[in-house]
């Protein structure tokens, strides 16, 4: 029985909302962003680009609403990160290593906007202590992650068994 | 691949996303957490903390063992302090406990009564946090324990922690003192000053506008009887830097005793024990809105820090 791909995403965001928020939660030394790596990520599937832009900006707005910050501040961010994804998505696909850096790359642009447009908004709590270790912590973290899972991420969201295998 | 046809959808798409991002920020800042955004947020949590609860009883463990061989070298040394403090603790309660009869002895043969004014305690576990950049903690206890929001949360030891910014029945959401733009108003000693938080440093600024005497490294800050948030006496943290009043304004850094990345267990706080009957009797000192919630209705109190 082949799952709709809907559901599968949106299993896959809970699951990483679920573990960002606990796991990830309480170690606070290995913290990546399991909700902006799944939306980049998301623009490597063959989902439609609109579709991945909605589904990033919604789940931004689902980070929001268990948080304490601004409502809308990671959807808008979220967005961001997937269109940059969209637009430069034929750099991921050389390699595994690519895929990573790719990842990374779109993770700190993806902070370093939260930190801005928050503090635009007056969110100094995003410039708490160690937000200059975390601006790089967070963006390698999200490197590792998909490098390691970013291909397996696509398989399952595809239903593709043969797809992202790297020759 | 994407395509000119699916840019030519995604840009405007895109466009359109922020727009509505940023109307959101707006109101979410105008309605200062409050309204339909505060309903959307109660609704969500709702719906995702007993997961969330589900996962931290799973994860726990896991999160136990990585914080155990990350401090390894530490715990053996703090083993040592804590068995040497146990010890002290362990006479000092023999001490307390002999007060304590002496107490109940006096109260009996006068005929006293417990005044009904303790604060009442719900200790709740740490079950996660939103994300790196949001510095708030999420509690597993919510309006079926009794914590409503605005209420104070200390740690175990009773040292300050933060306010609740949000409940749902079974959970609730606590925004550390570090982490927000209002003032704390404190006592050093027997003045009384303003608790700023400090953007990229966990210290906190205080400031004392009637400054008359010096504070010095190491006084203690406790809440103010001042303030509407926090009842009075409760230690936040100790001055790091020696300060004199100029002409008469004091400024200088504060240390908090607490860091809400390594609370696993917090205790919020009955506290005002009657929100209303507080309200009307309060000095404001920060424009600061909290909303209580009482069985049917939604009290709305203006107050200060």
């Amino acid at each position: 029985m082949r799952i709709p791909k809907g559901l599968t995403v949106a299993l896959l965001l809970l699951f990483a909302v679920v573990i960002q928020t606990t796991l990830f939660g309480q170690i606070r030394f290995i913290s990546p962003d399991l909700v902006m790596l799944v939306v980049i990520l998301l623009a490597l599937t063959r989902i439609r680009p609109e579709l991945v832009i909605g589904t990033a900006f919604l789940a931004g707005l689902l980070v929001d609403l268990l948080g304490s910050s601004l409502l809308g501040l990671r959807a808008v961010v979220f967005t961001t990160v997937a269109y940059i994804a969209l637009r430069t998505r034929e750099r991921a696909e050389i390699g595994r290593y690519a895929t990573a850096l790719w990842a990374g790359i779109l993770t700190l642009i993806g902070v370093l906007l939260l930190v801005l447009i928050g503090t635009l908004f007056g969110q100094t709590s995003l410039l708490g202590p160690d937000v200059a270790s975390r601006l790089l912590v967070v963006p390698l973290a999200n490197l590792v992650l998909a490098g390691l899972l970013g291909p397996l991420f696509v398989r399952i969201v595809d239903g593709d068994t043969t797809a992202f295998r790297y020759s | 691949m994407v395509t000119q046809e699916s840019r030519g959808r995604t840009l405007p798409l895109l466009v359109t996303l922020i727009i509505v991002g940023v109307l959101l920020m707006t109101f979410d800042v105008r309605l200062q957490g409050g309204g339909v955004v505060g309903v959307l947020r109660s609704g969500t949590q709702t719906i995702i903390a007993p997961i969330q609860k589900a996962a931290s009883y799973a994860v726990n463990p896991v999160t136990d063992v990585i914080d155990s061989l990350s401090n390894l070298s530490n715990l053996r040394e703090e083993n040592i302090a804590l068995k040497r403090q146990l010890a002290e603790a362990d006479a000092a309660l023999v001490g307390v406990q002999d007060q304590l009869a002496r107490l109940q002895y006096f109260e009996q043969l006068y005929g006293m009564e417990a005044s009904g004014d303790e604060i009442g305690r719900t200790v709740a576990n740490v079950i996660g946090r939103p994300d790196a950049f949001d510095a708030a903690l999420i509690i597993d206890k919510g309006t079926s324990a009794g914590v409503v929001v605005g209420q104070p949360v200390v740690d175990t030891n009773g040292y300050v922690v933060g306010t609740v910014k949000s409940t749902t029945h079974g959970s609730a959401t606590i925004v550390p003192i570090t982490a927000v733009r209002q003032a704390l108003t404190v006592m050093v000693g027997n003045q009384i000053g303003s608790l700023l938080s400090q953007v990229a440093t966990n210290e906190m600024r205080l400031e004392v506008l009637d400054a008359r005497d010096p504070v010095l490294a190491g006084d203690r800050v406790l809440t103010s009887a001042v303030s509407a948030s926090f009842p009075a006496g409760l230690p936040v943290g100790i001055v790091l830097v020696d300060a004199a009043p100029s002409i008469d304004v004091l400024s200088t850094k504060v240390e908090p005793f607490v860091v809400p990345d390594t609370l696993r267990l917090v205790v919020v706080l009955a506290w005002p024990p009657d929100p209303i009957t507080a309200s009307s009797g309060e000095t404001s000192i920060s424009d600061e809105t909290t909303t209580t919630t009482t069985e049917g209705s939604t009290t709305t109190t203006e107050g200060g820090g």
